[in-house]
Formats: structure tokens, sequence, C-alpha cells
């Protein structure tokens, strides 16, 4: 298959800070998400691929063409929803969404039909003669991703579509971003701090960490050969007693550390470790195992082990439950 | 300020009709009349002062239309909005420019233009337009130089100061302020480069140029070049102004 966008030893500096440094990558077309903590890279690249920004050094390639020499021409298959507001004041809604559709080159009564269309599916129906200043934070949202699908692009670059949103209007966009993605022919990049956005509309994610590629790959492939990791809680009668378990563990080769309560801790342990020996090491060090509880894998857990968050993140383990709420990635 | 601009037209727009009529109709008076009104003859400095009094007019307008004409952009994300669609930056800037020089145009040279028609229509038409076609090109060359000059400077300034109040008070130092202290200075100094620091003046005496030697003020005649020097330096600095503040707003947006 034909490779969505390709970039070679891509590196983008703003003066003396590095944004991107020596990225190659090769995806194909389908829903991507884009992850990293805030000064990650996610926006510079998302902003070259657009060909906003010229890169410093480096090949960019989308559908084929190279960013640099047909910019205008990709923009044109291309929809870009910016994270910053993007709107222009003054405008109503259909104004601006018709705008979008003309300045991508459709005739203007096209741009109108298809204006009023998009906005009906994105529910902007009655809002849409009024003006953007007054719409709400929810409401801007919709009117930019209208104005990023006015022209049926081929790939749509979001750049935190689900910013400012309150959960019920996350959930709606959300779902409309799963929608969008599961169209033939077209494909989504989603660049987002919130792991949960991606887990829930993309099948590849591309983790960044300090401009460069932590991991790159389907979600499947990222979770799995990951080591496992356990939550064990006994019960004892000594310190030493539980610091012998730890260090047993420690000693068999398991990554133990201990938790925010008292006779708590985390294990991570590789594939081939048998959850019995647990008990046998718990058994020689005199404490009672009285929870073992795998953590649940997630492209959270896979997140904060890439960009080697282990050590300063609390060891208790449960975040995937939190993921809802939209916990960030940092 | 557009009623302003209008009212002016419309006078001077029925002055010369009125002078005209008159003419035909009560040689004695009009001649009269023409005497004490040199500044409605039909000749270049007739166009020249409409075009100074619009300019000024339009200048003052351009103050707080600035903002809404391209500062929204520089201010809620509306460049990012440009940019990301099927254009480049030149377009971008060229039809932001365009934006401000129409409305420069329609305030200046539009009216100068129907007024000279005016006044070729009203009298003899092939004989007025064969001895002063060269008005026409005098009022596209001042209205140009209005244009250009003003559409560049205030783009520039809107791309740094997209607020309203600042960019009038900036607007007010470069056109109220910097000319009342050019005059103090070549006073104080006793010397007339000073008077180079304004502007408008400059612009007018290229502007006048445009009409022709005779339509140059004679205190003007020795400093056309350093006027266009000045003028030109303006118009540099502004578009690296605005490729500056293009190119880091494309990174920061």
């Amino acid at each position: 298959m034909a490779s969505l966008f390709e970039i070679k030893s891509l590196t983008h500096r703003y003066g003396s800070v590095l944004a991107l440094d020596d990225l190659s990558l090769s995806v194909e077309p389908g829903a991507i998400g884009l992850v990293g903590q805030n000064g990650a890279g996610k926006s510079t690249l998302i902003k070259i691929l657009l060909g906003l920004v010229r890169h410093t050094a480096g090949k960019a390639r989308v559908f084929g063409a190279d960013v640099v020499k047909n910019g205008v021409g990709l923009r044109g298959r291309i929809g870009y929803m910016p994270e910053r507001e993007g709107v222009v004041p003054g405008l109503n809604g259909i104004e601006f969404v018709a705008l979008a559709g003309e300045l991508n080159g459709m005739p203007r009564k096209q741009a109108l039909r298809q204006a009023h269309e998009i906005l009906s599916q994105l529910g902007l129906e009655e809002a849409r003669y009024r003006r953007l200043e007054n719409y709400s934070a929810g409401m801007v949202q919709r009117i930019k991703l209208a104005a990023t699908l006015v022209h049926d692009p081929d790939l749509l670059l979001l750049d935190e579509p689900t910013s400012g949103l309150d959960p019920d209007g996350r959930t709606a966009m959300l779902s409309l971003l799963k929608s969008l993605a599961r169209r033939p022919g077209k494909s989504l990049v989603l660049s987002t701090h919130l792991l949960g956005d991606i887990e829930r509309v993309c099948h590849h994610a591309i983790i960044l960490e300090k401009g460069a590629v932590a991991a790159s790959g389907t979600l499947d492939e990222l979770l799995a050969g990951q080591p496992h990791a356990f939550l064990l809680r006994w019960k004892t009668g000594a310190d030493a007693a539980d610091h012998d378990f730890l260090a047993a563990l420690q000693r068999e080769g398991a990554e133990a550390t201990p938790g925010d309560e008292l006779a708590q801790a985390r294990a991570v342990v590789s594939e081939q470790w048998p959850t019995q020996r647990f008990f046998q090491l718990a058994r020689e060090c005199g404490v009672t195992l009285t929870g073992l509880e795998p953590e649940e894998m997630d492209l959270r857990t896979v997140y904060r082990r890439l960009v080697g968050m282990e050590s300063a993140a609390p060891p208790v383990i449960g975040l995937a439950n939190r993921d809802e709420s939209g916990v960030a990635a940092s | 300020m557009l009623g302003f601009a209008l009212l002016n037209f419309l006078f001077v727009f029925g002055a010369i009709y009125l002078l005209a009529t008159l003419k035909a109709e009560q040689p004695e008076i009009g001649k009269m009349l023409s005497v004490m009104l040199p500044d409605l003859a039909g000749t270049g400095k007739t166009f020249l002062n409409f075009m100074l009094a619009q300019g000024t007019v339009t200048m003052i307008l351009l103050a707080f239309a600035g903002s809404v004409l391209a500062g929204n952009d520089h201010l809620r994300g509306g460049l990012t909005f440009y940019l990301s669609r099927r254009i480049s930056v030149l377009h971008y800037a060229g039809g932001k420019l365009l934006a401000i020089g129409l409305l420069v145009s329609l305030t200046t040279t539009l009216p100068a233009l129907v007024l000279f028609l005016e006044q070729g229509m009203l009298g003899d038409t092939a004989k007025y337009f064969s001895e002063n076609y060269t008005i026409a090109f005098g009022i596209l060359g001042y209205g140009g130089l209005i244009a250009v000059t003003l559409g560049l400077l205030l783009f520039a300034l809107v791309s740094w100061m997209p607020r309203p109040v600042p960019l009038v008070m900036s607007w007010a130092c470069l056109f109220f302020f910097l000319p009342v202290l050019s005059e103090i200075l070549s006073r104080v100094f006793d010397d007339r480069q000073w008077r180079l620091l304004n502007l408008w003046r400059d612009i007018y005496a290229v502007g006048s140029r445009c009409f022709g030697e005779a339509a140059v003020r004679s205190r003007d005649v020795a400093q056309l070049s350093e006027a266009s020097a000045v003028i030109v330096a303006v118009c540099l600095l502004s578009f690296i102004a605005i490729v500056f503040r293009i190119r880091q707003l494309r990174h920061q947006s």
C-alpha cells in the first residue's frame, strides 16, 4: 500500500531549540494518532506535513509529493484543524465554512451548498447564521472541523480537536472523529496528549518524545511484547519481611517498586514469569500475599514506559480507568 | 470618516458643475470665480489638492479600520485559517494589501478620476482631455503612491500591533506627532532636512511630481529625491516587518 506520509531524517529547529530530531517514519493510510507531551514536536510535525513550516533538514512527503515543492497543491487534499482558535471574526458560521471551501478552490455556489450540508451533519444548522464571536468553545471546535471537512479532503490533520471541550462535547467529538476515520479512502492524523482519544479513534499510534519517535505501530503492536506488571498486596508483621520480599523479587529479576501504602508494591516481570513464583517468594520471606492484580495494559502504560516516566510516576497502577475523564499523557 | 470623504467629493463635484454652468451661462461671473477659486480650475493642482484632502480622511480612517482589515488575523488565529488552505503566503499578503489599497483607491483615486471626467465633460471635452491627459496619470500615480505606502505601513503595524488602541496611537505618532516634531526640529536647527520626517508631506511632494513639474511646491523641489528615498525606506522596512511577522506567526500557530 502506498504510504500516507513518509519522512526521512526530518529535523527542525526554532532558533536554538531542536523541535524535531532526525525523524524517520513511513505511515500507511488510516487513523493515526500522534501523541506526546507538550513540546514533543507534534504540532511542528503537523505544520511541516501541511507545508506551513519549512523544515530545517530532511525530507517529508505526503501522498508521495514533497511538502516543500507541492505545499499549496497538497493543502487542497488536506484538511487542517489548528489547536488555537483559527477563526475569522465578523463572519457567521455559514460564511466561514464556505470561505474555507472557496479558499480550497471550490466554486462559490458549491462551497455554500457543501457548507450547509456539513453544518447540518455537525449539528450546527441552527447556529449557522450566528456570528462566530458568539459561539461557545464546543461550537468553535465544531465549526473549525466543518471548515476542515468542507472540501472533502483525503487527509485530516487534527491538532488537539478535543481541547477546551466539556466531557459530553469531548465524547461527541470523538464519536464524530471515529466515524470520519472509517470513511473509505480517507485518513486522519489526530495529534493529542490525551491517550484515551487515540485509543478510541486510531488504529496506529506514533509516540513522540523530545522531537524523536519513541515508538510507532498499530495499537496491538505497541501493546504486544510489553513486560507484565502486577500490583501486589500482602500481610506482614515486620518491616524486615517486607524488605526481604522486595529484595527477593529484585533478585529473581522482577522490577519491584514499593507502593504508596505499606505492604504494597508494583512488580514488572517478563512474559515468561510464572505467577505462582510470587506466592513462593512471599512464603519464603514470611509474608502472606493477599492481592495479585495484573495491571491492565493500555496505551498509557506503554507510553509511560517508553518515555521513561516510570520512575517519576507514582508506582500505584490502575490509571487506565481514569482515561475517560481526559487524563493527559503528561 | 467615509461620510466626510463623500461630503468632500460631493462638494467639489457640485462646485465644478456650478463653475462650469456659470462659465457657460454667465461668462463674466464664471471668469471671476475661476480667478477667485484657482483650485477648481481643473488643473493638476485641483486634483492634487482634492486627493490630499481625501487622503487625509483615508489616513485617519485606516487608523481605525486597520485592526478590522488585518488585525484579527493576527489575534484569533485567522492567519492559520488562510495559510492552511490552497493559497500561499504571497496570495494572503497580496490579498490583504489589495484590500487596503482598494479602500484607499475608492476614497482617493476613483473620486479624483470621476471629477477629472466631470471636468472634461462639462466644457470643450476633446480640447480638455487632449491638453490635460497627463492629469489622469498624475491621479493614478499619486493614488498608487498613497495606496502602496499606506497599505504596506498599515499592514506592517497591524501585524505587530493588531489591537485597535496601540495601532491608533502609533498611527497618530507617525502622522501627527512626527510632523509636529519635524517642524519644530527644522526650525530649531534651521535645517529643512528634518521636514523629511513628515511622511505625509513626503508622499504629497513625490505625488505632486506625478502631476508634472509645475505642480510641485517650490519648497519641495529641492527635497524630492530625499522624500522618495524616505518613502522607499518606509516601504522596504514595512515589507521586512511583514515578512518577519508572518514567518513568526506561522511557527506559533
